[in-house]
């Protein structure tokens, strides 16, 4: 009997850095991701599809090294056998059906054309889309693009699946549907890897969650222990009414709350250290002040604040 | 085998080949989706049809018969045309002499050194005589400067001359020339004796002076022969050679110089088809070429060039025009259109319009992250995108070159249905524009990743480059220079091809100069150079197969190259 070797994670990231002349796309990135959904969470120019470039060999690192199940991806394009990429290109062939183009996309990996014509209608039926697999891209809402995108790259059941801002631009419906599909895949087994620049969209699919931020990464791990930080750090409500000064009276008694503003005609800003403790007092608070609300929202409860936190906590 | 019991061969040989169909087939759906492929398409389908009709109108229209010899006109209009007086023996010049017209027959003659010098008769005279007359015909008439004597008859049919009776003989003699005297009734016997020179007809004594001479015969009676229609002197010799055998059977070897293969352009050629050399019987043995032979066209060559014909006269002089002129006109226009509409006009721009993009456009449209995420390499796939234009194209440029080969070829001259020689050079021609189409996309789509902005300017001036190599190499193959371009070797092709399927096209090439028929044949075409100095047409088209392969595949590998260092944004 042999000693079984242990497999290579699917995603090895080790000490890469990739800069574009004088401007930087990846920092000293090392990462490992094997197994489970893991979203890549970072605002617009933070490296999220650098970093899926560099894994799906379009460019190639200035430092360090990048391997997919141990295969260097610049060089080699084996360990695309076992990868499913949607990239963030909205560009598709218009004139085919969707059907057409899931298929002539899994001849690529070797199918004939009848294994290829079964295995796309099988995914497109997964993604949702078999009422209009044979209609025209051209004529497909971008929601349902993005499905034909996640269709073509689950043709080929990979192992690991890259999803570049799968969510980008989709209607509410839309996101529901991608998200339980990537939801369903990730339960199934494989490695996912999803881009984001929406905290929220990504807190909806998984609690994994690396953060990258100017090319670095800025935190890695549960989503929750990571938003259990931030609840500790001054927080702002924002309230909607009609008299906002007297509303203020009722708050600035109350102990989570630390002091009030009014940025605007009808707006109350609230100041807390404790966010669950303050919306614990908020809706008795509301009744007896007797106006009318018009909205409640937590300005700070997204990735902006969330790295504003972290960097502000990492310097 | 590997562990699934599947053979090397179906597991890596089969994916490669399903991969390639899938990019194949892509490809050729992409650009059969594009406005722009149906244009490029439709304007060279258009620009054939449009040399088609202009063969049809010019080149075909053209081939009226010309009577190059001239035989087929009645200069000295008795009716009969010259090649029918020529075969008569009559001249052309003189309307009294005609075939049929009556003829003279000598008899015999009183000559300077005869004993016997008088004779009587009813005859047809000629030379010089004391002639004692009983009857002299005044209608025997004919030029006085052909010697014809006129009698003057009065109205009694008596001879009004001048009376020379009392001349000196020399006298007499010296002064009369193409006339007569009268000397009066000198032996007093009633018939008056007349001194002639010249011709005349009469009954009477002839008396021949010492040291003179007289002939005397009878004329034919004059027969009625039919005149000839002209046409029947046009296209009645051709320029005739290297075929000689094949036309007219092994038969006519003892009467007809032959043209020997192996010795197709120096030699002895021609045949005098029409008879008029062989009947012309000239004092000259019929070789005014002095090579020996009778009624031959001689054919002078210098390093494997016709540099000089030589005919003898009335051999090979009115060729028939649908046939030589045709047969010229029609390979002049294959040839032409081959290598300017097809190898240098089509092979130019279709890989222009198609290839030029093969791969930069899916980076630009971004449509490639969709194809390079899959287990495909990047030379594959550029491979697969040539191959898919290719096949596009390369159909395209074959099934046109078919069409307009298969009505050229109803058309054109001679009378078999269809000119089945012709097939092989349209396929040649189809092949060659298949592998420029090859060459050029390649070149083309690697210019196209080299600087996706500018790739088109460049392709623009290697256009530019390869079209006027390609009007130079037509002009003259020799030219070193223009070996370094595609066009060049594919015009070579082409050359090598015509060679093959007719292999008389030195022949005609040279005739087309040695006759100055300025067909355009020499000038569209000359034997293939790079043929290793063995002159084969065969090496020629090897070479130049390989090397536009060897250029197809050094581009693949430059586009290669460039696109696997190249970062994908």
């Amino acid at each position: 009997m042999t000693m079984e070797q242990q497999d290579p994670p699917a995603v090895l990231i080790d000490q890469v850095s990739k800069w574009y002349g004088q401007v930087i796309g990846i920092n000293d990135l090392s990462l490992a991701i094997d197994g489970g959904v893991t979203g890549v969470l970072g605002p617009n120019g933070a490296g999220k599809s650098t970093l899926f470039k560099l894994m799906m060999g379009r460019i190639r690192p200035s430092q360090g090294s990048v391997r997919l199940f141990g295969v260097d991806p610049w060089k080699n394009t084996s360990p695309y056998r076992r990868v499913g990429y949607v990239s963030e290109s909205e560009k598709l062939y218009e004139w085919m059906t969707a059907l057409d183009f899931v298929t002539t996309l899994a001849r690529l990996h070797g199918m004939t054309r009848e294994e290829a014509t079964e295995r796309s209608a099988h995914v497109l039926e997964f993604v949702g889309l078999a009422d209009v697999m044979h209609k025209e891209l051209g004529k497909f809402s971008k929601g349902m693009r993005q499905r034909v995108k996640i269709a073509h790259a689950l043709v080929h059941n990979p192992d690991l699946l890259i999803l570049d801002e799968p969510l980008h631009g989709c209607d509410p419906l839309a996101r529901t549907s991608i998200m339980s599909v990537i939801r369903e895949l990730g339960e199934q087994g494989k490695t996912i890897l999803i881009s984001s620049h929406i905290l929220e969209e990504i807190e909806r699919i998984t609690e994994q969650i690396v953060i990258l931020h100017n090319g670095r990464l800025l935190a890695i791990g549960n989503l929750h222990a990571i938003r259990g930080l931030l609840d500790k750090h001054p927080h702002r409500i924002l309230i909607n009414c009609e008299d906002p000064r007297s509303l203020a009276n009722l708050f600035i008694t109350e102990e989570p709350v630390f002091g009030v503003r009014f940025p605007g005609e009808g707006q109350l800003e609230i100041q807390t250290n404790d966010l669950s403790a303050a919306h614990a007092i908020l809706p008795s608070i509301v009744v007896s002040s007797n106006q009318k609300i018009t909205s409640i929202e937590n300005p700070d409860d997204n990735l902006d604040s969330l790295l504003g936190y972290l960097i502000k906590e990492g310097s | 085998m590997d562990r699934k019991g599947k053979s090397l061969f179906e597991t890596v040989w089969t994916r490669m080949d399903r991969k390639a169909g899938a990019v194949i087939e892509l490809t050729i759906r992409q650009l059969m989706h594009r406005i722009s492929t149906w244009v490029v398409l439709g304007v060279g389908a258009l620009l054939m049809a449009l040399l088609l009709i202009f063969y049809i109108d010019s080149v075909r229209e053209s081939f009226e018969p010309i009577d190059n010899d001239g035989d087929s006109e009645d200069n000295d209009g008795d009716g009969y045309p010259m090649g029918q007086e020529r075969k008569y023996g009559t001249p052309d010049w003189d309307s009294d002499l005609f075939p049929g017209a009556s003829v003279f027959i000598p008899e015999s003659d009183i000559d300077w050194n005869d004993a016997d010098r008088s004779e009587f008769g009813n005859k047809s005279w000629e030379g010089s005589a004391f002639f004692e007359v009983s009857w002299v015909d005044d209608q025997y008439a004919g030029e006085w400067w052909d010697s014809h004597v006129d009698w003057k008859l009065n109205q009694e049919g008596i001879p009004e001359l001048t009376d020379c009776s009392d001349w000196e003989l020399e006298e007499i003699l010296e002064a009369i020339w193409a006339d007569a005297c009268d000397l009066g009734d000198d032996d007093g016997d009633g018939m008056t004796t007349y001194y002639v020179e010249g011709k005349w007809r009469g009954e009477g004594i002839a008396t021949v002076p010492d040291n003179y001479y007289l002939s005397w015969g009878f004329w034919t009676e004059e027969v009625y022969v039919e005149p000839e229609p002209p046409e029947m002197y046009i296209n009645e010799d051709g320029i005739d050679c290297f075929d000689a055998f094949i036309l007219r059977g092994p038969g006519w070897e003892d009467s007809r110089v032959g043209c020997p293969s192996e010795a197709r352009i120096s030699g002895s050629h021609g045949f005098d088809d029409d008879g008029d050399c062989l009947a012309a019987n000239e004092g000259n043995g019929n070789d005014d070429n002095g090579n020996g032979v009778r009624c031959d066209v001689q054919w002078i060559a210098s390093n494997g060039v016709v540099t000089r014909i030589e005919a003898d006269d009335l051999v090979d002089e009115d060729p028939d025009e649908q046939e030589y002129i045709g047969e010229l006109g029609h390979r002049t226009f294959v040839i032409a259109v081959g290598k300017m509409a097809f190898v240098i006009l089509l092979g130019l721009f279709i890989p222009l319009f198609l290839s030029l993009g093969l791969v930069r456009d899916e980076t630009e449209n971004g449509t490639l992250h969709l194809l390079l995420s899959k287990p495909i390499h990047r030379a594959e796939f550029i491979i697969y995108r040539l191959t898919g234009y290719l096949a596009i194209s390369g159909s395209y440029v074959i099934a046109l070159s078919l069409i307009v080969g298969l009505i050229s070829s109803i058309l054109g001259p001679g009378d078999q249905l269809i000119r089945i020689s012709d097939i092989p050079v349209w396929i040649g021609i189809g092949a060659a524009t298949t592998l420029v189409l090859a060459a050029y996309g390649s070149m083309f789509n690697a210019m196209g990743l080299i600087s996706p902005k500018y790739g088109v300017y460049l392709c623009i001036v290697f256009g530019i480059w390869e079209f006027m190599m390609g009007s130079f190499s037509i002009l003259n193959p020799n030219w070193t220079v223009a070996s370094v371009s595609i066009s060049h070797w594919a015009l070579q092709m082409i050359d090598a091809v015509v060679l093959l399927a007719w292999p008389d096209t030195i022949q005609w090439a040279e005739m087309d100069r040695a006759f100055e028929i300025d067909s355009g044949l020499s000038v569209f075409w000359q034997p293939p150079v790079h043929t290793l100095g063995t002159a084969s047409a065969g090496i020629a088209l090897l070479n130049s197969l390989v090397v536009l392969l060897l250029v197809s595949v050094a581009w693949i590998f430059i586009a290669k190259s460039v696109f696997s260092r190249r970062e994908i944004m």
